[in-house]
């Protein structure tokens, strides 16, 4: 059993240490506004974590997920709950939290037996409008609507505090999820996800117990998902229903999309794709067009993702990873390409 | 030797009045004070995010073409942050770390503005008439309070009065609440709560979700419930549909509304079924005698401005931007950011806003805590109090 993208190794993860070690650093010495971009890239990170276990649920075992926002949203009230209300020290709770939202997962992957496809997807949303619809009702703990205040998160006696901090915090978690999904997709349990992917029946002649595989799948998104939620809620001070909409659902699935579902890079290389077209690429269309036309772009980033989403299903459906991979092929074999293959 | 010294007192004062002055004032240059305004261009609030700042372009350029704020001209940035919360963040750092914006303006929304609590404290930075009535806003005990400035009543305070109103009207009214069941409908029950404990009532509740256009269910538990007083939390859509889905029930409260409701819309809309509805408004109203309307409705004709998009929200930006640009006329002629909240500190009793008189000192942001009530009569929207607390 093999993975889409054989060649995903593991030379590539030194390399991504040196850069997330550098970039601060980097940015600092070219911008007086380096912490608004450290801001960005630590939205990158939480997001890296999410998007990566998505891709093991969805790319990996072929499980839709729609509402994996609200996976996020339990991690990041549990988080703040347990810190900031019961008195529970951040690192104990940075490893609660996640096995909640993980558990809400184990408990979203029983319909998941039964069902497959849009209907497991309109479950999962579902499952989004549960948890908002939840939160609001346990106001006791939640302040309802109104949104909960979270502390900064102390390790080792050290308060976390501000851009520079949060952002080596957030990677130094957001590499060990990539290292970590990379590893665990490569062991039994990777092979057995790829198995009930690509044939139930095939999978379940070859001995994997699928109602097993399957829970654990979601039980290890939901884990990844909660723990984005954590780092959020602690980095950023304050959450609220609002900051969990079905709509960051969609954008966590574009971004797997976009990146190639499937894979671990993937993911990762999807959602820095999208947060920064979000946050960078998107203002600029959306000034040269108000500069130059005298438009007002309005809802413009909505038309641009949903035209990146179209064109890359149809154009590149194995996303950005999977067009990397054709171009290094292509360079490997010049001047010998079979021309076929890259059309 | 005296001399040597004064020359070194003097140099040292000079230095620390030099360093309030520059050093601590981004946004500010000879001929431009840039501010930051975070808006809903293209979310559930899309409508307002492209009024209210209109409206408030419309007096910075009155204030602009009549030579700025002591000779500085002001520049409005506006983010669109889709009335999320995570995207307002955002927008505020790009708009403090990137734009170095001299102070934060209207940035919409209850969840969205107590998102930014954090970034305010990091970066001291005040945000003056942020577009929500929450009465969270002015809530001195909640972080980052010391640097907002609320211009508007408290949707709390603002269910209070009208409940008190209705029993004033009727003393054996039974009152109901169809309320938004979010962070908007959450400030309101507050203030029902603590009527209910202050009079000994009970009021009926029922909630909607943001972005409902079916209330037959809540219409239908609110007749059952005998409700002679029904007040509406919701914007303008909501009024309009719950009115005539009554009407359509043959069911005749006595409708009312938070002051979201208070769009002219909601009458224009609402023909017959809207006859009666009395909406609670913190402003005077767009298209009254007093001074600062009357200013409104002269500068829209000669900015060509649209009929469809003046009244209630465009107002609004403009009645807030009078406010803002007061305190930078009172930051002085070196503004800082500590300048401006100093400035607004000062407000007392002011009336130039064509808003109700505003005070803020250092143990008060909340600027205003009453009401007039507006009734549609004949069609028309008329005032019918005098400001209530």
């Amino acid at each position: 059993m093999k993975g889409r993208y054989e060649d995903e190794n593991l030379k590539w993860i030194p390399a991504l240490i040196a850069l997330v070690i550098v970039i601060p650093f980097m940015l600092k010495g070219m911008t007086f506004s380096y912490k608004y971009y450290l801001y960005i890239l630590n939205t990158v990170g939480i997001y890296i974590i999410l998007t990566v276990g998505l891709d093991i649920l969805s790319g990996y075992t072929g499980l839709i997920s729609l509402g994996h926002a609200g996976f996020m949203a339990i991690g990041a009230y549990s988080s703040a709950i347990l810190v900031d209300q019961v008195g529970l020290p951040f690192g104990l709770s940075l490893i609660i939290s996640p096995i909640i939202a993980g558990l809400f997962g184990f408990i979203i992957g029983f319909p998941a037996l039964r069902i497959s496809g849009m209907y497991l997807g309109l479950t999962t949303m579902g499952f989004g409008f549960i948890i908002r619809r939840l939160i609001i009702a346990l106001r006791e703990w939640t302040q309802g609507s109104g949104g909960l205040v979270v502390s900064s998160p102390e390790l080792f006696g050290f308060t976390i505090k501000g851009d520079w901090a949060n952002y080596f915090l957030v990677w130094t978690f957001a590499v060990l999820t990539i290292v970590a999904s990379r590893r665990m997709m490569k062991s039994k349990i990777g092979r057995a996800f790829m198995a009930i992917r690509d044939s139930e029946q095939a999978a379940q002649a070859s001995g994997i117990n699928i109602a097993q595989y399957k829970m654990m799948s979601f039980f290890i998104s939901g884990v990844f998902a909660g723990l984005a939620g954590v780092l959020m809620a602690h980095t950023n001070h304050f959450i609220s229903t609002d900051h969990f909409d079905n709509m960051l659902s969609i954008y966590f699935i574009i971004m797997v999309l976009v990146g190639g579902i499937g894979t671990i890079y993937g993911a990762v290389l999807g959602t820095i794709f999208i947060v920064l077209l979000e946050n960078l690429i998107v203002p600029i269309i959306e000034k040269g067009l108000h500069e130059m036309f005298q438009v007002k772009a309005g809802d413009i980033e909505s038309l641009i993702f949903g035209l990146i989403m179209f064109l890359f299903i149809i154009f590149q459906p194995t996303g950005l990873y999977g067009m990397w991979l054709k171009i290094r092929i292509y360079w490997k074999l010049f001047p010998f390409n079979p021309k076929q293959r890259f059309t | 030797m005296k001399r040597i010294n004064a020359i070194i007192i003097i140099s040292i004062t000079l230095v620390m009045f030099g360093c309030d002055g520059s050093a601590g004032s981004p946004g500010i240059t000879d001929n431009e004070i840039l501010i930051g305004n975070v808006q809903d261009l293209s979310g559930p609030m899309k409508e307002l995010g492209q009024i209210i700042p209109a409206g408030s372009n419309l007096y910075f350029d009155h204030v602009n073409n009549n030579g700025g704020v002591h000779g500085r001209k002001i520049r409005m940035l506006v983010e669109d942050a889709q009335y999320n919360p995570q995207k307002t963040v955002a927008a505020v750092k790009k708009l403090i770390e990137k734009e170095q914006v001299f102070c934060l303006y209207n940035v919409i929304g209850t969840s969205p503005t107590e998102a930014i609590r954090p970034l305010l404290a990091e970066s001291e930075i005040p945000l003056i008439a942020p577009a929500t009535q929450s009465g969270t806003m002015s809530d001195m005990s909640r972080p980052a309070a010391e640097y907002i400035f609320h211009t508007d009543t408290g949707y709390d305070i603002q269910s209070g009065i009208l409940i008190e109103y209705a029993k004033g009207m009727d003393e054996n009214a039974v009152i109901g609440v169809i309320y938004q069941d979010d962070d908007y409908g959450e400030n309101v029950l507050k203030g029902v709560e603590e009527s209910e404990a202050e009079m000994g009532i009970t009021v009926q509740k029922e909630s909607f979700q943001r972005g409902a256009t079916d209330f037959a269910g809540q219409v239908m538990n609110m007749m059952k419930g005998g409700c002679t007083h029904v007040i509406i939390a919701g914007i303008v859509k909501e009024p309009i549909i719950i009115m005539k889905t009554a009407e359509a029930m043959g069911y005749a409260p006595q409708f009312m509304g938070i002051s979201p409701t208070m769009d002219h819309r909601v009458s224009l809309a609402a023909g017959a079924a809207g006859e009666g509805f009395i909406s609670a408004n913190f402003a005077q109203l767009w298209n009254s005698d007093y001074d600062v309307p009357k200013l409104y409705r002269e500068l829209c004709e000669r900015a060509d401005v649209p009929e469809a998009m003046m009244g209630m929200y465009h107002y609004y930006g403009f009645s807030t931007a009078i406010v803002l640009v007061e305190g930078l006329k009172r930051a002085g002629k070196n503004p800082t950011r500590k300048k401006l909240i100093r400035g607004m500190e000062t407000f007392n009793n002011w009336d130039g806003a064509g808003t109700q008189p505003l005070t803020y000192n250092r143990n008060d942001h909340a600027g205003a805590e009453s009401v007039i009530l507006v009734q549609i009569l004949d069609g028309v929207q008329t005032t019918i109090t005098d400001w209530l607390k």
